[in-house]
């Protein structure tokens, strides 16, 4: 049995860290290319959302690479994100493709199911290792996030533009390679200092810029078109609401991003009062807590045809108006290019920027 | 006081429930009426450009009715079923409408969830009621005799009736015994909208066939196809559509199918898929399937339907003419 999932962001990470501590075999698809961006466009249905067609390039090129067993989180919606596993099954099967796809469903009536498929992938290892190897896998994926968002905040200080960013790629290598639990704090200090080693420039008063949307796109740097990265390297404070071990964590408070979702949610509520999946109201919430916290820009990411961030981005234009703060939406599909996204994000951190400028002079 | 119903989206579901109920009430109910140019244009100068057409139709209905009417009415129908959502669209509807345009009049939405059980729906209207009238059984009579009107409705659309004529109950049946019979399936919105669907329904009786629609399959019929499914469809009004085309195209119960989709219609984007392949798994019954958007010419659009009427006729004959010669 070799598993395979999609990328995003940093689970690579964790997942590899619990098949390893399970001695499960698995195979990583290449990195996310332009030809996995084909392969999911050419096979994918027309107007599905975007994250559909590229994790669809990700197990196909994890296929032909040796996979047999792809796994895949589902739902019951309102979101299609829910769907995803079925399309895939049903897409690449008639591809003629030979694999098994495993669900995890999380839903109180899919717990059968779910356990179904937990036994199938666990393959006889007993509970406790794979309650161990969670444990670890996940705790992994907590310290890479507060690395990644040191990361995120001190890159607009590079003296050499690039610099955080190697140190992140060799904070993540460092992190993978990290094999026992006691040793996690001690990794993860290290990559922190790092980080805080790299040479840095002294700015006073930079321009801050929140990150907000759907998750996918704003974990993915591939397919956002390193929208992170490239604020900061135009000299922004980034900021960003969505963090892995948030989003997987059920209870709602969020440790890395720092606000609990029934916060973002009372943000929101003057504009949106119920959910509409995925992070539609987050996205609003959001956008309201940066501004109270003193941003000069809130920059949205989201897939095209995107149902719950179509909807948040129909109603920001309001909520920018109302709270003052600009507003940048970015739909992203297979056309985007980088250097059209470059220029818009640069001339909305320079409006940002002249934003803040005009602010201060006059207090 | 003059409550508005926009005539887009749920309208040509819920549309008698919501009217006879509001009058029953005392409101007085001014609805805006067949989908028109103007409309359209307006819908989709002020709706976001990413949103799906009928969204765009419908806050074309909703500003339509803005300089008219005291409050509008837009229901936020969460679920219509236990374990099903509707769209995104229709959870943040009432929300995006009233924050259209600078100066919309109040929006009336009460919530409507059954994953919530009956008791918290039951309150959702009587509240909604007792924001007209301070009598309970003035309520409650109005509940029960609006929901027989919708029964009524559903039976009159499950005959074959068009919806403005089902409202009357009375007109012309789509379906009528001709030789040729071809289904109509999609959301309401999406087959029922003679301005965007550029008269479909009309224009194939003209060529003398037979329509059949989601709503005269019936349910038992819809659900039972569905079952054979290995993931549950989580949308409830997808649920029908889907529904519909598998017993369409499993049971042979037409010559072909149209199946009608909207452009950046979430679901069916996927579950176009889905349906497409259990098609061919269960015979390659013909079936077409046409995104329209706000971009649709009309051109195009009638000769593909032409094309398409013309291609089962010719089948058809050929096969009666076969027969014929057994």
């Amino acid at each position: 049995m070799k598993i395979a999932w999609p990328h995003m962001g940093s689970i690579e990470v964790a997942m590899t860290t619990i098949l390893d501590e399970l001695g499960l075999d698995y195979v990583l698809p290449p990195p996310s290319s332009n030809r996995t961006m084909q392969l999911g466009v050419k096979a994918g249905p027309e107007f599905a959302c975007f994250p559909l067609k590229t994790t669809l390039g990700n197990y196909i090129e994890a296929l032909e690479a040796g996979a047999d067993t792809l796994v895949m989180i589902a739902g019951r919606g309102p979101c299609r994100f829910g769907f995803y596993a079925e399309m895939h099954r049903r897409i690449l099967s008639e591809l003629g493709y030979e694999f098994r796809m495993v669900t995890l469903e999380f839903h109180l009536n899919d717990l059968p199911l779910m356990a179904r498929n937990i036994r199938y992938l666990k393959q006889g290892k007993p509970l406790r290792a794979v309650y161990q190897a969670l444990k670890f896998g996940l705790a992994k994926a907590v310290a890479v996030d507060h690395i990644e968002r040191q990361a995120l905040h001190q890159r607009y200080l590079d003296l050499e533009r690039g610099t955080t960013s190697a140190a992140l790629r060799k904070a993540y290598r460092k992190m993978r390679d990290v094999s026992d639990y006691a040793g996690l704090p001690g990794a993860q200090r290290e990559c922190l200092e790092m980080l805080a080693a790299v040479p840095k420039r002294e700015v006073h008063d930079p321009v801050k810029i929140g990150i907000v949307g759907e998750f996918y796109m704003v974990l993915e740097p591939f397919f956002n078109l390193d929208i992170e990265e490239q604020l900061g390297n135009m000299g922004a404070y980034v900021e960003r609401n969505i963090w892995l071990t948030d989003w997987i964590r059920p209870t709602g408070n969020n440790p890395i991003g720092g606000h609990h979702d029934r916060e973002s949610e009372a943000a929101a509520s003057p504009y949106l009062t119920h959910s509409v999946g995925g992070e539609g109201i987050h996205t609003i919430g959001y956008t309201v807590i940066y501004a109270r916290e003193g941003f000069d820009g809130v920059v949205h990411v989201l897939p095209f045809t995107c149902m719950p961030e179509t909807i948040a981005k129909a109603i920001l234009p309001v909520v920018s108006r109302d709270v003052g703060i600009p507003v940048i939406s970015l739909v992203i599909d297979e056309q985007s290019g980088k250097a059209g996204v470059e220029t818009r994000l640069e001339a909305f951190v320079d409006l940002a920027r002249s934003r803040r400028r005009h602010a201060s002079r006059q207090t | 006081m003059i409550v508005g119903i926009p005539s887009g989206l749920l309208f040509y579901r819920y549309f008698p429930l919501w009217k006879s109920f509001l009058e029953e009430l005392g409101a007085d109910v001014l609805e805006s009426g067949e989908t028109t140019r103007s409309i359209l244009s307006r819908g989709v100068t002020r709706c976001e450009n990413d949103s799906c057409l009928p969204v765009k139709v419908f806050y074309g209905h909703a500003l339509a009715l803005k300089d008219k009417v005291d409050a509008l009415f837009i229901p936020r129908i969460v679920s219509v079923e236990k374990r099903t959502h509707t769209c995104p669209k229709m959870l943040g509807l009432p929300d995006m409408i009233r924050l259209a345009e600078d100066g919309m009049p109040p929006i009336i939405a009460p919530t409507i969830d059954f994953h919530e059980g009956f008791w918290r729906n039951y309150k959702a209207v009587y509240q909604l009621g007792s924001s007209f009238t301070r009598d309970p059984r003035r309520i409650l009579r109005a509940g029960i005799s609006s929901w027989e009107r919708h029964r009524a409705y559903r039976n009159h659309l499950a005959q074959g009736l068009k919806p403005r004529d089902a409202m009357n109950g009375d007109g012309q049946k789509l379906s009528d015994g001709r030789v040729l019979k071809i289904a109509v399936i999609g959301h309401h919105y999406n087959v029922f909208d003679s301005f965007t669907t550029m008269s479909l329904l009309d224009r194939l009786q003209g060529m003398d066939v037979d329509v059949v629609t989601s709503d005269m399959i019936p349910e038992e019929v819809q659900r039972a196809e569905l079952r054979s499914l290995p993931k549950d469809i989580y949308w409830s009004y997808e649920r029908e559509v889907v529904g519909s085309v598998l017993a369409c195209v499993r049971r042979k119960m037409v010559d072909g199918v149209i199946f009608m989709i909207s452009f950046a219609c979430g679901p069916d984007s996927i579950l176009q898929v889905v349906c497409e392949q259990e098609r061919k798994a269960a015979g390659n019954l013909p079936m077409m399937c046409m995104v329209i958007d706000e971009h649709t010419g009309e051109g195009g659009f009638i000769t593909r339907i032409e094309a398409f009427v013309d291609m089962l006729r010719r089948k058809k004959l050929q096969e009666l003419r076969e027969t014929r010669v057994a």
